[in-house]
């Protein structure tokens, strides 16, 4: 026997497939005797069986292609880590560096209130803090001297009467006035309230101040320490450690204190759920007023957020009335999205077009503002001074780049908007967990016992507040339960379900298989091969 | 003459016709069976012309096969795989017991008799530590010196100053330096420290039969320090106090609610029922359903829900064992054991606090699908709390069971099991150092309680959400509170105040329950017709052809081995005997195999099936019985040309 022996004839060739090909009923078709009767009933049988059968096909194609996901809910109840989190005293630090052009803001913020509603009530409210956070090395960023940067008048507020309601009575609005580089296209930035226009204001003002400092700031060795603010941290029982907190200072929130930020130490494993067990703090929740204009509220912002994640307290931020124990319950919630696909999500951001500014961990928000500092960046050409920067550029300031207020706002209003495409840009993360919140609120310290904490607190803390103020705060952060539920989106028909499904289709309109498909395939090569073959043989004879 | 024996086997096989396989040998067993099957793939392998082809084929059936089993195994993998149904249904909703607690447990005034040496012993340690005394005209002296509860133990368990951790100690009663010996494990210094003084305050505790085992406890407050240490030995000393006399000295129910209000109609204490807590004395519990009935709210919203006015008496508050002041409450089943201490929401006085709830019940399915257990009956944890069953109901019974083994005695805030009774240092001196290593170990899940305890697998839960106004309001204040002095003045004669007060009202937003159940994705039904789908697919094969194939494989080929293996003993046997009696052996017997071997075929008369047996053909690729093929091609055309009808197209 050969390697492969080919058939003689074609005759030869199908007879021997119709004697042993294993499809069922339309070979008849082929091989069957010719009963034109039958033949005919065959053929009808055989396209209405195939009409069927790729009918068929073509539905749960249609079906697997769409990707439908269905979701599946599942409680889980395995131990896990107690979340980061992040507390910020709402403070922001007074640099010295530029505390005399904050002086001058105070004063021109003065008069403006003073302009608009004629009274002079800012007598007392602008008192000056006289304590400035001194920068330690002052003599490697000495080349920003302070004399270069002026308070731009050019933004001033004012009050404007809207007329064209038909009510009658007069409306007006309190702005300020933004134009373009070459002084067209001018806009107002109004607010019906003129305490949003001057707190809007203060801060786009602020903004410019800010960007005299150097982008990187060494607090970390000022005298400012966690002592002034944390009186007391426990955690399931047991006191925090040093090494289990992490300090930045953010702009407007002033100096913040992440616990848990990795999530790997093993102390902050949650083992109970329940109050005794969650973490505990006595904090300093009052004001200091280094800078009193940019943020109206007291107390103490709290953040409950994933490791490594950047906390944008701006958005997610809890905050704590002082003279008040707070009790958090929380209780996680987790998504996780298949991705690929089944819809557009990204499991650590790489595949993400825009250039993550914050080194941390992925998250929408965080590719959000990054997406849109590099437009500012792009379009204002320098950015906005609440977001980190990308390299190479700087921060917006009046003095430099004197039409950037107009072209933030404009650019911040088109991402409200959704007409940048920040949004399609930047997708969900793939595993993503959600802490509920819930809080009780209870009067701390009690009248009968605030007497003997104030006196531990201020022998031990250094706590120094005399009076009965409400200044201290008392929070608890708990898991509510310690199994959380998570959503998962699995996939309605996998590729096993699909072949189940065709197999069936296929054995019952058909009753063949892939096997029999490989026959068809065979045939169809040997069919060639044999052509080949006699045309080799009938060209090689009449040569000869 | 035939033996007997002989004759009833011939008679068997008589009736019987058990035939041998349908080959003599393996291979001609495995060519009968590729040419007979219904299965693709086989038949080829034989009638292939030429090696190569045929190896192909081989492989290609191979390779059939291993996707069958394959895809199959992950069916069967995801067979216990559960979908989720989500119904929102909107019904009467069965109002959830609401149990209600004074943050303070007792009455301080009444307790004077009891904690009247510890509270000294405290304001001591503040006054040595910070210099702190309690309004100088309020210096009480107890009269009664003789009834000194503890004062030993005081003395045993002291609040200690640790200076920068050089080891010695300064003792809070007698101001001398201690130094601190032995082995002493404590925890990491803690972070918030006083900037000059670097002195901490905490208390160790000792095992009391070996005093140089210590564990130090360190706080990063004076404040946790001193109240740590006030609760440990207030709980002593309230597990002395029997359970009667606690109900007494915590507060009556017309003590703590003012005014009750339930789905727009008036309601009383009659409506509460009381349950005492060991750590937050006397809760009262709204439909408890303790009487039989359980109410229900009409409609949603704040109007139809429960408000109450609580008096919160805060001067009668114990300074150090609370701090905060306020009610708590907690929203839970009426068959769930009411976790005050771990979950209860905080209530703020002077301010009116609206509590939504969002209903929502969830059922797991249990095994093979998760590990839940579905009344806790399966866990060989003794539940203490006499309510239904839940994960934190286990956990604290086995705690409190190790407790009790262990140490001998059982911890105050959880019940009693039967036969034990609560750890006083009167009794066991040395359970409270026992206590600590038993929690720390079952926090490193040494105990071995998470491993046993299962969660439930049906759970109702009360989503809430609070909203805190100021209550009473500046122009209402008046009017309202002077109602409310005289209803309760009736009583007492005090002026209330309003920060005496907390205004409570608990709601469903709306009707709405959210049923969350699991159920099983697979049945039965569709794993089989996916094994179906699996085999069809791959070679047309069905349930019949899987047991051909075990008989054919399995069975059949056994058989001829296990023949194979008979007929060469006989041999042996006969050969043997031969040698014995002296006889040559006949060569061709050696020879001869399967159906030529006479041995081979059964010595009985020849029956019906033995008659009809036809020589295998040699060569001959029509196989005997009909092919489940069309491929009759070449008998067809031998049939008809002796139909004249058909004649026309034949090519013959």
């Amino acid at each position: 026997e050969g390697l492969i022996e080919f058939y003689d004839s074609f005759k030869d060739m199908f007879e021997f497939f119709c004697k042993n090909t294993t499809i069922h009923g339309t070979i008849r078709l082929v091989c069957s005797d010719s009963n034109r009767m039958k033949t005919a009933f065959w053929t009808l049988l055989l396209l209405a069986s195939f009409g069927m059968l790729y009918w068929q096909f073509a539905l749960m194609f249609s079906q697997y292609w769409a990707y439908p996901v269905v979701l599946t809910m599942s409680m889980h109840s395995e131990p896990k880590m107690f979340p980061a989190i992040t507390i910020c005293n709402l403070d922001p630090y007074r640099f010295e560096l530029v505390s005399e052009h904050l002086v001058q803001l105070d004063r021109m913020a003065e008069e403006s209130i003073t302009f608009l509603y004629g009274v002079n009530t800012s007598a007392s409210l602008f008192h000056m803090n006289e304590k400035n956070i001194r920068i330690k090395d002052l003599s490697s960023i000495g080349n920003l001297s302070t004399s270069s940067f002026k308070l731009s008048q050019n933004f001033s507020l004012l009050r404007m009467f809207d007329r064209n309601n038909g009510s009658g009575r007069r409306h007006s609005s309190v702005g300020f006035r933004l134009c373009n580089a070459t002084g067209g296209n001018c806009f107002y930035k109004t607010y019906s309230s003129g305490m949003d226009a001057i707190l809007e204001w203060y801060r786009f003002h602020y903004m410019n101040i800010m960007s005299q400092l150097p982008v990187i700031i060494n607090i970390s060795d000022h005298e400012e320490q966690i002592e002034d603010m944390v009186y007391s941290c426990q955690y399931d029982g047991e006191p925090c450690r040093p090494s289990d907190y992490v300090h930045f200072h953010h702009p407007v929130f002033g100096s913040c204190y992440t616990f848990n930020s990795k999530g790997t130490d093993s102390f902050w494993t949650a083992t109970k759920p329940g109050i005794p067990y969650g973490l505990s703090l006595i904090l300093r929740a009052e004001q200091k007023d280094h800078i009193p204009l940019l943020s109206t509220v007291a107390g103490v912002k709290v953040m409950i957020h994933n490791h490594n994640q950047t906390p944008f307290l701006e958005h997610e931020g809890f905050d704590i009335r002082p003279g008040i124990a707070t009790t958090i319950g929380i209780q996680q919630d987790e998504v996780n999205r298949l991705g690929g696909n089944y819809g557009k999500c990204t499991t650590n951001g790489n595949d993400v077009n825009v250039k993550l500014l914050y080194n941390n961990s992925y998250t929408l928000q965080a590719c959000l503002h990054s997406c849109f500092q590099h437009i500012m960046v792009r379009k204002c050409g320098c950015g906005y001074y609440y977001y980190p920067l990308p390299p190479g550029a700087e921060y917006c300031d009046y003095n430099k780049q004197p039409a950037w207020g107009h072209c933030f706002y404009q650019l911040y209003n088109r991402l409200r908007n959704h007409h940048l495409n920040c949004f399609d840009q930047c997708p969900k993360p793939c595993r993503e967990s959600l802490y509920k919140v819930s809080a009780g609120t209870a009067k701390w310290p009690s009248t009968k016992s605030q007497d003997w904490v104030r006196q531990a607190l201020r022998h031990q803390n250094g706590y120094n507040s005399t009076s009965n103020r409400k200044d201290i705060a008392k929070v608890t952060i708990f898991y509510k339960q310690l199994n959380y539920q998570s959503v998962n989106e699995s996939p309605l028909l996998s590729e096993n379900l699909l072949l189940s499904s065709m197999g069936s289709q296929w054995s019952l309109w058909f009753g063949s298989s892939v096997l029999s498909v490989v026959e068809m395939f065979e045939l169809l090569i040997d069919t060639l091969v044999l052509s080949l073959l006699f045309c080799y043989q009938r060209f090689r004879s009449k040569k000869t | 003459a035939m033996a007997p024996g002989k004759k009833i086997t011939a008679r068997i096989k008589r009736t019987l016709p058990v035939k041998g396989p349908q080959a003599p040998t393996l291979s001609e067993l495995m060519r009968w069976y590729c040419l007979n099957t219904n299965t693709h793939g086989c038949r080829r392998i034989v009638v292939s012309r030429g090696r190569l082809r045929r190896f192909i084929w081989i492989l290609l059936t191979l390779s059939a096969v291993g996707l069958i089993l394959w895809q199959c195994a992950e069916l069967l993998m995801n067979y216990y795989s559960a979908s989720v149904s989500v119904t929102v249904q909107f019904q009467k909703l069965p109002f959830p017991a609401v149990t209600i607690c004074n943050i303070n447990p007792y009455k301080y005034s009444s307790m004077k008799d009891y904690l009247s040496e510890l509270d000294k012993e405290t304001k001591k340690a503040l006054e040595t530590f910070y210099g702190f005394s309690e309004g100088k005209s309020k210096v009480r002296r107890s009269v009664d010196e003789g009834n000194s509860t503890g004062t030993d133990f005081f003395k045993q368990i002291p609040l200690l100053k640790f200076e920068d951790f050089s080891k010695t100690a300064t003792d809070l009663r007698s101001g001398q330096k201690r130094k601190i010996e032995g082995s002493v494990f404590h925890k990491d210094s803690s972070i918030v420290n006083s900037g000059d003084s670097n002195d901490i305050i905490g208390f160790q505790l000792c095992d009391a039969n070996n005093s140089s085992e210590c564990a130090l406890y360190t706080f990063s407050s004076g404040v946790n320090a001193i109240q740590e240490w006030y609760k440990l030995h207030y709980m002593n000393i309230m597990a002395q106090i029997p359970l009667e006399t606690k109900e007494e000295l915590s507060y009556s129910a017309d003590d703590l609610l003012l005014t009750c209000f339930f789905d727009g109609l008036s309601c009383d204490k009659r409506h509460f029922t009381r349950f005492h807590h060991p750590l937050h004395g006397n809760c009262y519990t709204f439909n408890s359903g303790e009487n039989g009935t359980i109410l229900s709210t009409s409609t949603g919203g704040s109007e139809y829900g429960l408000q109450v006015v609580l008096y919160i008496d805060e001067a009668d508050y114990n300074p150090f064992l609370v701090t905060s002041t306020g009610a708590k409450i907690i929203v839970h089943d009426q068959n769930e054991y009411p976790f005050i201490e771990d979950i209860g929401t905080e209530i703020e006085t002077a301010a009116a606090t609206s509590i939504g709830m969002h209903f929502t019940r969830s059922r797991k399915l249990s095994k093979p699908y998760s590990d839940c257990t579905e009344t806790g009956a399966d866990i060989p944890v003794e539940n203490l709390y006499n309510k239904s069953y839940s994960l934190q109901i286990c956990l604290h019974s086995c705690f409190q069971k190790a407790m009790v083994d262990s140490c001998g005695c059982a911890q105050y805030a959880q019940p009693l099991p039967a036969g034990a009774e609560y750890c006083n240092y009167k009794k066991n001196p040395n359970w409270m150092y026992c206590y600590y290593r038993l929690h720390e170990k079952f926090v490193k899940e040494q105990l071995g309680c998470q491993q046993i305890c299962k969660d439930a697998c049906s759970f109702k839960e009360w989503a809430l959400t609070t909203s805190i106004a100021q209550w009473p309001s500046t122009v209402s204040e008046d009017w309202m509170l002077r109602v409310l002095s005289w209803d309760k003045g009736q009583k007492i004669n005090k002026k209330l105040n309003k920060t005496d007060l907390a205004n409570l009202m608990v709601f469903y937003k709306d009707l709405n329950e959210r049923f969350i159940s699991e159920n099983p994705a697979n049945t039965l039904v569709i794993l089989l017709s996916n094994f179906g789908g699996q085999l069809g697919l791959w070679m047309s094969c069905s349930v019949v052809c899987v047991i051909e194939i075990i008989e054919v494989f399995f069975i059949d080929s056994l058989f001829i081995v296990m023949r194979r293996q008979w007929q060469k003993a006989k041999k042996w046997w006969n050969d043997r005997k031969r040698d014995q009696s002296g006889k040559p052996p006949e060569a061709s017997d050696l020879e001869r195999q399967g159906h030529d071997n006479p041995i081979c075929i059964d010595e009985d008369l020849p029956t019906f099936n033995t008659a009809l047996r036809l020589p295998l053909p040699q060569d001959n690729p029509l196989p005997r019985t009909p092919p489940p093929n069309y491929s009759t091609l070449r008998l067809e055309t031998a049939f008809t040309e002796q139909l004249p009808d058909t004649l026309e197209v034949e090519q013959h």
